[in-house]
């Protein structure tokens, strides 16, 4: 019995003394991100789609052009990201942080997919001092937290920003009646918690209001009881796989409103390839960005299309891109790999990105094409009051028939 | 008196127990901070998994509530941070889950077996459930914030529940309370039959179990800083602890201690050295571990030992 | 903040309101027995697996997964229907699943001491498989949302609107639902295999392998969820991570119909989808709420199920 006990307290000393001398220093050759995402999990599709292809293709970029010019060292260092799969699960997204930053000793980092990841990883930034750019976090409470969390910087257009600009247009095009469904997540919540005072201080009739649970495998019952109720607009803020569902079901019933929005998916080219450009004509979605934006714009879907053999959307992935393109540029200005600094330069400098000349107002991203995109001929358009690149299609063509 | 025993009967045990206690309490002290993080996770697992142990090794009630204790003390964790002192916190937290499981005990009475096994799971279900509908509906929010508080604050703190909670278990083990509860696993009815009031008893440990999960829960949560019910009811917590016991092995009392212990460093570094195929040898461990070590992995040190003495 | 179902300026006649609750019914039934078809399957799978083989197969979902991923390759790469694909799927895991109880399950039994040892080592085996299985997905197919389109026209019952492919779905699950309970009561396997999951013992001794009989229950278990992923994937988007969830509602639907009765699966799993269905109906974010609660009442009023001993 002593020995094997001896034995075991041994080993498990042993294993305690190993990992606790584990040094990672090395010369600087490189400049290292660390990246702790959903590789598995519930949040993995997004992440693939928004964020980690557009961020390796970034790296390759960079070294293609020999790395990012660092004044302090005096040449060109590559980018490596060191990659870890947060499993979907916020207690592993805050540890890989923190391992990251403090074992890895990573000089920045590309942050998680999600809203609720952000939020868990915000206090974090200020307190290891890391400036993050967050594409992928969207919430009504980042207005007042923004201030506690100034290394945290949002590139992601916020519910004020596509709540007021899809208001105006309900507003611009007619909208008499409306129904406002989500999903019972913080997206859907705020969202629809934004947008439903807005319509009814303008005068518009909210006939119904309701939510479902994310997931749901069957909105047809919600949607037959939205169908005789004559709506001319329909607005669902939900993720997919729901609203996918939403207009597959809506095509069968029949529900044809004549303005439909849906936040985030629509932008998806799985989307429209999904029902066919023809039968996603006219839908509206949260967004915007497409290849017509700019030159740059078109150049880079064309050599992330050939690269990854699938497209971009026409939210998020370009602009997961820029957030690299404004981290070099920072590194550039700033000289130095030196956090604190960089933070500076990012707060205060304006930056020509693939997405548009963005600037940091109290460290929420402006400049982006638009808020509100539309589907018109197989392109999601911006359409958007103050930028737009097309008139909005009013009312949305009725589904093709079978 | 039997504590008084085992001291003076197997001193260098006790030693080299009060050796590491020592060793883990200054390691802030001497070792670098992300280890210290990384043990504050690894000390939470075996938490979970002893405490799961001590009601559901003896009695092969296997519960799959896990989530709903350790979940009932995020959410203390959220609505109480800003008005109590941090160790209150914790205690409230415990607390909650005790309540709780007592409830859940006292309602489970007549179910045995697989019906128990998912009972318990839907009841953590129908919690995680129904505080989305409510935080939805009534609260109109979904997500809660908890302050941050310093790693090293929440290792001495998960420290102190862990040694708690390793303190009680062996009590219970060695007592006649532990005892009871073997004999309502081996032959309830018998057990019953005997004297024991099996409803006391294992609706009483049940609690006892659940509170050091709920206690861990809320100061897990202050690492966490932003929870919503899926975040903080996440099943797979209910599934951990019982793989882990099983891993590690059940026969000996610090069988589950290691068993978490190993499995949950043992996915930290593979999650980390090979972020796509991890699950891929981690399925593997665990089956081969499985087929060479049917009672887990100190299951078969006793084994080997009975057969050398004799 | 919430506002409710403002009824506006129309108030149906006499007429109108009664063919408004006959379709109102038409579609809840149809919709819950859509989804209890499903239920159905995936339940009547793990029944087998647990039932008989007394394993917990936490990876059964996995298989599922399989199948739908599966259907998908074969649709959007070689244009094969998925109906041609649920030919192609189920006899292809119902191999893999016997194979897998062949060598690893049986191993692990024929070591256990007890039936409790061996609850417990095939749990950690099968949650193993549900790793591998997954990563193994996660490579081959990478982690996006994938799906396709198939039998997309609205079909008309009665004035119930539905779309084809999930009618589809519906006769096959309740086809092959009705098949196999035939099968069970009709054939000597079947009476075999009902044999074997109410008593392992008098059936051996009434001249049943009993190993090749648990081996095959297992590969139909596997079978079951063949035949369930593609005609989830014809009805939904399916990601990798899809497994888990329906593992759980089949377990749930297990204990509902009652350990050890492969008809109450059945039973079960229709209920559960119909309930699901009036549910969703009036709240849809009550849905699954609901079905924890249904759940839970039952087994306290009756803790064996409804038809478990």
């Amino acid at each position: 019995m002593k020995h094997q006990k001896l034995l075991i307290y041994l080993t498990l000393s042993l294993i305690l003394i190993i990992f606790l001398m584990a040094d990672h220093s090395q010369a600087k050759d490189k400049i290292r991100i660390g990246n702790p995402i959903a590789l598995s999990g519930i949040n993995a599709p997004g992440a693939m789609m928004t964020q980690i292809r557009s961020y390796d293709m970034w790296v390759e970029d960079v070294n293609a052009r020999g790395g990012i010019y660092v004044k302090d060292l005096g040449k060109k260092l590559p980018v490596e990201i060191i990659r870890y799969d947060d499993k979907s699960d916020i207690g592993t997204t805050v540890k890989l942080f923190e391992k990251l930053v403090l074992d890895e000793k990573v000089d920045f980092i590309f942050p998680p997919w999600g809203t609720a990841s952000h939020f868990a990883i915000a206090p974090l930034t200020t307190k290891y001092k890391t400036p993050v750019l967050g594409p992928t976090c969207s919430s009504l409470k980042l207005k007042e937290m923004a201030h506690t969390i100034p290394y945290m910087f949002i590139t992601l257009n916020q519910p004020w920003d596509h709540g007021g600009v899809i208001v105006d247009l309900c507003l611009e095009v007619g909208v008499k009646k409306a129904a406002v469904i989500h999903h019972t997540d913080l997206h859907g919540i705020e969202m629809a918690t934004s947008i439903v005072p807005m319509l009814v201080g303008k005068g518009v009739d909210v006939l119904l209001y309701k939510s479902f649970p994310a997931g749901v495998k069957d909105l047809s019952p919600l949607l037959k009881e939205i169908k005789p109720l004559g709506v001319d607009a329909l607005i669902a803020s939900a993720y997919p796989p729901e609203n996918f569902l939403m207009v597959e079901q809506m095509m069968t019933i029949g529900l044809n409103p004549k303005l439909f929005f849906s936040s985030v998916g629509i932008a998806y080219p799985s989307f429209r390839d999904k029902f066919g450009a023809t039968a996603v004509e006219g839908i509206l979605g949260t967004g915007c960005w497409n290849p017509k934006v700019s030159p740059a714009a078109k150049e880079w879907f064309d050599r992330y299309t050939k690269r990854w053999k699938v497209e971009p959307d026409r939210w998020g992935t370009a602009q997961s891109y820029a957030t690299g393109q404004i981290l070099e540029k920072a590194i550039e200005i700033a000289g130095t790999l030196e956090p604190t600094k960089v933070r500076d330069v990012i707060a205060r400098e304006t930056f020509d990105t693939i997405l548009g000349r963005i600037k940091f107002e109290n460290q929420f991203a402006k400049g982006w094409p638009g808020h509100v995109g539309q589907w018109q001929k197989g392109e999601f358009m911006v359409v958007d009051k103050a930028t737009r690149q097309a008139a909005p299609v009013y009312p949305k063509p009725e589904w093709p028939k079978k | 008196m039997e504590g008084f025993n085992v001291i003076t009967k197997r001193p260098f045990t006790v030693g080299a127990v009060l050796l590491i206690l020592i060793l883990l309490a200054i390691m802030p002290f001497y070792a670098k901070p992300y280890p210290v993080i990384s043990l504050t996770n690894i000390l939470m697992y075996i938490i979970l998994t002893v405490s799961w142990v001590i009601f559901s090794g003896p009695t092969h009630y296997i519960s799959l509530a896990s989530a709903a204790f350790f979940g009932v003390g995020i959410y203390t964790s959220a609505l109480l941070g800003k008005i109590l002192p941090l160790p209150l916190i914790v205690v409230a937290g415990g607390f909650a889950s005790f309540i709780l499981a007592l409830f859940i005990g006292l309602l489970t009475l007549r179910l045995r077996g697989m019906y128990f096994i998912i009972f318990t799971f839907s009841i953590s279900e129908l919690i995680r459930h129904f505080l989305l509908w409510w935080e939805t509906n009534v609260e109109g929010t979904v997500g809660r914030w908890v302050v941050m508080v310093s790693h090293n604050t929440v290792y001495y703190i998960i420290l102190i529940i862990f040694v708690m909670t390793m303190l009680i278990a062996y009590l219970m083990r060695q007592s006649r309370f532990g005892l009871a509860l073997r004999c309502i696993g081996e032959q309830e009815e018998a057990a019953i039959h005997i004297g024991i009031n099996a409803t006391i008893v294992k609706s009483l440990t049940f609690a006892i179990s659940a509170t050091f999960m709920g206690a861990s829960g809320a100061i897990m949560a202050t690492r966490w800083t932003y929870i919503d019910p899926r975040i903080a009811f996440d099943p797979h917590l209910s599934f951990m602890p019982v793989l882990m016991a099983i891993f590690g092995g059940t026969v000996h009392f610090y069988g589950p201690l290691f068993g978490a212990a190993i499995f949950a460093y043992l996915e930290e570094i593979l999650t980390t050295k090979f972020p796509y195929y991890y699950m891929l040898f981690f399925g593997a461990i665990l089956i081969v571990v499985i087929l060479f070590l049917p009672h887990g992995l100190f299951g078969l040190i006793q084994k080997r030992w009975k057969g050398g003495s004799e | 903040m919430k506002s409710t179902f403002l009824d506006s300026q129309q108030t149906p006649s006499f007429k109108k309101k009664r063919i408004f609750v006959f379709e109102a019914i038409l579609n809840i039934v149809i919709a819950g027995l859509i989804m209890g078809g499903i239920y159905a399957l995936i339940a009547v799978g793990l029944s087998l697996q647990y039932g008989v083989g007394r394993v917990l197969n936490i990876s059964h979902g996995e298989f599922i997964m399989l199948g739908a991923f599966a259907t998908w390759s074969l649709y959007t790469l070689l244009g094969v229907s998925p109906l041609l694909s649920l030919i192609i799927c189920g006899p292809f895991l119902f191999l893999l699943g016997f194979l897998i109880h062949r060598t690893l399950f049986q191993y692990l039994r024929d070591k256990s001491e007890s039936m409790g040892a061996f609850a417990d080592s095939s749990l950690l085996a099968s949650f193993g498989l549900l790793f591998i299985i997954q990563n193994i997905a996660l490579l081959i197919w990478k982690a996006d949302l994938r799906g396709y389109s198939y039998l997309n026209t609205p079909v008309s019952i009665f004035g119930a609107i539905f779309t084809a492919n999930r009618i589809v779905a519906l006769l096959f699950a309740v086809t092959i639902s009705l098949a196999f309970y035939l099968f069970l009561t009709h054939t000597r396997m079947g009476k075999a295999i009902r044999a074997s999951a109410e008593d392992p013992m008098t059936a051996q001794v009434m001249g049943v392998n009993i190993h090749r009989m648990l081996a095959i229950c297992f590969g139909l278990g596997a079978l079951m969820a063949g035949f369930a992923g593609p005609l989830i994937s014809m009805m939904y988007e399916i990601q990798p991570t899809m497994g888990i969830e329906y593992t759980i509602i089949a377990i749930i639907v297990v204990v509902l119909g009652g350990l050890g009765s492969i008809t109450g699966s059945l039973i079960g799993g229709f209920s559960l989808g119909l309930v699901g269905s009036i549910v969703t109906y009036f709240n849809p974010g009550l849905s699954l709420i609901a079905y924890y609660v249904i759940f839970i009442l039952l087994l306290l009023i009756r803790p064996t199920g409804i038809l478990g001993k």
